[in-house]
């Protein structure tokens, strides 16, 4: 190859240009008369004619001479990219500033991860949480335009319609609310989930594996136009027609859950035309609802759907007269608005013909209202607490996963905070070289934006193990409402991941790029340790999720405390030597005298078991028991809805009270003399007695229940008990004899003399002996009981020991790091004193004093801060103080002992230092 | 218009407007530009060093493309000459009247243009 250079300077040699430009232009051309060369030799030409040919091309110099001597020839040199000729755009340099990020992450691996592990944490506790709260807040119903939805229902005891817990309305009520209102397109009714048999050996429905004997299944009884005003489509089959609810007791038919299709038949689109007995009745499959829709209930959903013109035939004793008796309280009303019809405007509607009914039948109606509710406050009806408690602790749980959060953002920003001595001089020369600040604050952002995406995917991951973490201590039912993984919970983690970023970002971005550079590039390598400025901040940081893990603990141990003193509450009766066993003869096809036979022959089989003291029969279940409106006394005229009278009612055996361990204190229990002809007699509680005979003369008074005819005598005064939840405010009970009150479903309580678990298995042989077709649904013991009346308290308490152990765990990691990184930066300083002579254990307790006190502010801060919330979690707490000493101490213990560990680690390593080595490396 | 032997006046009106058109989509070092003059005129038309360097000197130096040398892996570096804002807008004029003129002529002359 012809030296191209030497040829072009010997022709352009008159040419005066300054050295970089002259070599620079003949570079340029010389490349040029390269590639031409080049090209001829590959077309064949020998080195000869290629050689006179390209060096034709430079035949008439002058004209490139003169424009090169015109021109400021320009040097100019850049290591970018060909085509990016344009002056960069946003999003160009986002995409510049992104791969610059990936490869910084790519250089410092161990950083990286300490950060997706640490934001990884506190995203994925609120992706857990927002999932959570996503599923039963957000989004319980899965049916379209849900905020056009309203109930209609019968208020509860309170005075206020809005305070109330909603209660069902009477089939004759609810058809009249349907006919006569004009603000609903279709007012549809619905009943609570209840329990039934399904005879699943019975010849038609059998299929496969899963069907043998009798198993338990929940049915809701709804109107025809349910679906349609839900406006859901079947996913097979269809849904009910309007003639199918019309005649009672003619179309037995039914819609699946989707769960249970799935989990029960297979999924098999065969379903429908199959038949299923339940309670003795054949019904016939006619489609399936669609999945995640659970009925209305919120949390609890049944496995079938049945017309509610079968009620009677499903559950005859149950809901006994359901069709023409306005006492009889079983459906909640729903429907859709009209279009422009507001809920205050169906209000008012419904109140004018609330009131018409009172005119038209004053025997049942009188003084009974019905309030228009948003669909959300009906959902959890079926749960004990309510929807405003389960918001309550929902946002207390969200609160508190976001102080996590935090707590993890201020981690990672000490942590960058630290680095950011170290890249000083990085920012420093693209300062000098001309970049601008904001261009360095958004090159800063953009890299803590990425490690806050990368955590989010972390976070998301982790999030879904917590969700399946907290849900493996829930029942697996296609009953029970499933977290719902959706694109909002997705769309949630990464505004979470990218808030994150700029979160743990800003402060540190900021600072980094205020860079003195003359300083910076001084430094050289070397940095003498952080600035006061920066090592206040960090401490600052450091102290506020030292308060914050401190608030955390301190709260989960008030729960966890709550907890145990709620073990100890006094429910009213006894637990310790109490087994429940719930039966339903009735569903089994028992009629009524064997049904009694069958709880007579029982009583005497286990009583005869040698560790059982007494056994007896009651219609509820401990903490089971709901309340309904109606209660008459005699000579009490209902002047006001507010004094429609809600009550327990329970129907009991005798010798109920000794083996529940109620105590009657006044009158007397029921005996022998009670029976289906005598004068009708009750029991009330304590509070029923002090509410409406407040002068202690409730003995011998008469009262009348919801549905019934006769009045009741009271014979007796019982202690007030717990019936609907733990620890719950006093509400009013009756109790009625069985023999004069039959229920075709009835639980077995058994008091042992020992542990009640080792009678469970005896009981139950007897009462499979005894009636084999009859379906145990349930076996607790005393301690279960309570257990499962605890359980929403639990969930809550165990997450929140989960966060606050959390909290802790990051606040120790962020302490840890900023210790070791401040005795890093002052080896010389450390080696130094050592060399003069300090005792190692004095440089020991001076590592120490300093993170300690640092602790101990945030104790302080924290403290006061626990105090506040304290004030607002008092309501929730069974019996402890919210300044608890026990609590705030094990808190304090905890946190110490975590951080002393934390802050020793660093110390140590500081107290060995070699005075040599540290000198000399500084 | 006859093809086969452009004169060197024509030829010098329209370089300008031939090289600002080849920087529209990218930028472009010299060899390249004058490569693809060479085959997308099927060899009609062809510059010599000495006269395609002080033209894009010229463009240069009126501010319509800039030249930068340009790194890129595994390459030697090489001038790579952009279209500058004013470039553009330049091209853009001289496109329309380059459209405007070819139409009067083929108006007059009968020929059809390509």
């Amino acid at each position: 190859m012809p030296e191209w250079r030497v040829i072009i300077r010997e022709r352009l040699a008159g040419l005066t240009l300054e050295g970089a430009a002259e070599s620079s232009l003949t570079e340029e051309l010389a490349q040029h008369l390269e590639d031409c060369y080049r090209e001829y030799r590959n077309g064949g030409a020998g080195e000869e004619e290629a050689y006179r040919k390209t060096i034709a091309e430079l035949d008439n110099t002058h004209p490139l001479a003169a424009a090169a001597q015109r021109l400021q020839y320009s040097t100019s040199y850049e290591a970018i990219s060909v085509g990016d000729n344009r002056p960069g755009s946003f999003f160009e340099d986002i995409w510049r500033d992104l791969r610059y990020a990936a490869r910084n992450a790519r250089r410092s691996p161990l950083f990286v991860l300490f950060v997706v592990l640490t934001l990884g944490l506190g995203i994925g506790a609120n992706t857990t949480m927002f999932t959570l709260i996503n599923t039963v807040l957000l989004n319980p119903l899965p049916v379209p335009n849900i905020s056009e939805l309203a109930a209609v229902c019968v208020p509860g005891s309170q005075a206020s319609a809005k305070t109330g817990v909603p209660l069902p309305l009477s089939y004759l009520d609810l058809k009249d609310y349907r006919t006569r209102n004009v603000a609903f397109q279709s007012l549809a009714g619905y009943s609570s989930p209840r329990v039934i048999t399904w005879q699943a050996s019975a010849g038609s429905d059998k299929l496969g594996e899963h069907s043998s004997g009798s198993q338990r299944l929940f049915a809701e009884l709804v109107t025809g136009n349910y679906f349609y005003a839900l406006g859901l489509q079947p996913v097979v089959g269809r849904f009910f027609s309007p003639d199918e609810d019309a005649t009672p007791g003619a179309h037995a038919v039914a819609v699946l859950n989707y769960g249970t299709w799935k989990a029960r038949f297979g999924g098999t689109p065969q379903i429908v035309g199959r038949n299923l007995t339940l309670n003795n009745v054949v019904f016939t499959v006619i489609g399936v609802a669609p999945a995640h829709f659970i009925g209305i209930n919120g949390i609890f959903g049944p496995d079938v759907w049945i017309p509610s013109a079968m009620t009677e035939r499903l559950l005859p004793t149950e809901l006994h007269n359901a069709f023409d008796d306005r006492n009889k309280a079983v459906f909640f009303g729903m429907g859709r608005l009209k279009p422009h019809v507001s809920r205050t405007q169906a209000q008012a509607n419904i109140t004018a013909i609330a009131a018409n009914l009172a005119r038209e039948y004053p025997e049942t109606n009188q003084g009974r209202s019905a309030a228009v509710w948003s669909i959300r406050d009906v959902l959890f009806v079926g749960a004990s607490t309510g929807s405003s408690s389960i918001f309550f602790a929902s946002a207390g749980l969200l609160v508190v996963v976001g102080i996590v959060l935090l707590i993890a953002c201020s981690n990672v920003a000490n942590l960058l905070l630290a680095r950011s001595s170290a890249r000083n001089q990085e920012m420093a020369v693209r300062l000098a070289i001309g970049a601008s600040r904001r261009r360095l604050i958004r090159q800063l952002l953009t890299e803590s934006v990425f490690l806050g995406l990368l955590s989010g995917l972390a976070g998301f991951v982790i999030g879904y193990a917590g969700l399946r973490l907290v849900f493996s201590g829930w029942a697996v039912s296609s009953n029970f409402i499933a977290p719902k993984l959706d694109l909002t919970v997705f769309a949630f983690a990464l505004c979470v991941s990218v808030v994150t970023g700029f979160l743990f970002g800003a402060l540190p971005a900021i600072k980094t790029s205020r860079a003195d550079i003359a300083e910076a590039l001084k430094e050289e390598a070397r940095t003498t340790g952080r600035s006061r400025r920066k090592v206040s901040l960090a401490n600052a940081l450091l102290v506020g999720q030292v308060a914050f893990s401190f608030l955390l603990l301190v709260t989960a141990a008030l729960f966890l405390k709550s907890i145990g003193r709620a073990y100890q509450l006094d429910p009213g009766y006894q637990t310790a030597h109490l087994a429940v066993f719930m039966t339903n003869p009735g569903q089994a096809g028992l009629a009524k005298p064997q049904a009694k036979a069958f709880y007579r022959h029982v009583h005497d089989r286990v009583t005869r078991i040698p560790d059982i003291q007494s056994a007896s029969w009651s219609s509820n279940i401990p903490l089971w028991s709901r309340p309904v409106s109606g209660l008459e006394i005699e000579g009490r005229a209902k002047r006001f809805q507010a004094e429609a009278i809600s009550t327990i009612i329970n129907t009991v055996d005798l010798g109920f009270f000794p083996t529940a361990g109620i105590p009657i204190e006044g009158g007397r229990e029921f005996n022998n003399t009670d029976q289906e002809n005598s004068r009708p007699v009750a029991i009330v509680n304590e509070k029923l007695a002090h509410d409406f005979f407040p002068r202690g003369d409730a003995l011998g008074k008469r009262i009348r229940l919801p549905g019934q005819e006769q009045f009741r005598e009271i014979v007796g005064i019982a202690r007030t008990a717990n019936y609907t939840s733990w620890g719950e405010a006093p509400q009013p009970c009756v109790y009625v004899p069985l023999e004069q009150n039959y229920v075709d479903a009835m639980t077995l309580y058994v008091r042992t003399r020992g542990d009640p678990r080792q009678v469970v298995a005896p009981v139950q042989a007897e009462l499979h002996a005894e009636a084999p077709e009859i379906i145990l649904a349930n076996v607790l013991t005393g301690p279960e009981l309570i257990s499962d009346g605890l359980f929403q308290t639990k969930i809550g308490v165990a997450l929140l020991s989960a966060f606050g152990l959390l909290a802790l765990g990051l606040a120790a990691i962020g302490l840890y790091g900023i210790m070791a990184y401040s005795v890093n930066q002052r080896r010389r300083e450390i080696g130094l004193r050592i060399a003069l002579g300090a005792a190692r254990f004095r440089v020991l307790q001076l590592i120490i004093k300093e993170g300690m006190t640092l602790v101990l502010a945030g104790v302080l801060i924290g403290f006061a801060a626990a105090e506040v919330v304290g004030r607002f979690l008092s309501r929730l707490l069974y019996g402890v103080s919210a300044s608890d000493p026990l609590s705030v101490g094990a808190a304090i213990l905890v946190l110490s002992i975590v951080a002393l560990l934390a802050c020793y680690l660093p110390a140590r390593c500081a107290s060995r230092l070699d005075p040599l080595v540290a000198l000399r490396e500084g | 218009m006859s093809p086969a032997s452009p004169d060197q006046e024509w030829k010098k009106g329209s370089a300008e407007f031939l090289v600002l058109s080849l920087l529209e989509d990218k930028p472009r070092h010299g060899y390249d530009i004058s490569k693809l003059i060479q085959i997308r005129s099927g060899g009609v038309l062809s510059f010599h060093v000495t006269t395609l360097y002080p033209l894009l000197y010229r463009l240069e130096e009126r501010g319509w493309i800039v030249g930068r040398w340009v790194e890129k892996s595994e390459q030697r570096r090489r001038r790579y000459y952009s279209l500058t804002p004013a470039g553009r807008k330049v091209l853009r004029s001289q496109r329309q009247s380059w459209k405007e003129f070819v139409a009067a002529i083929s108006r007059i002359t009968g020929v059809e243009h390509a």
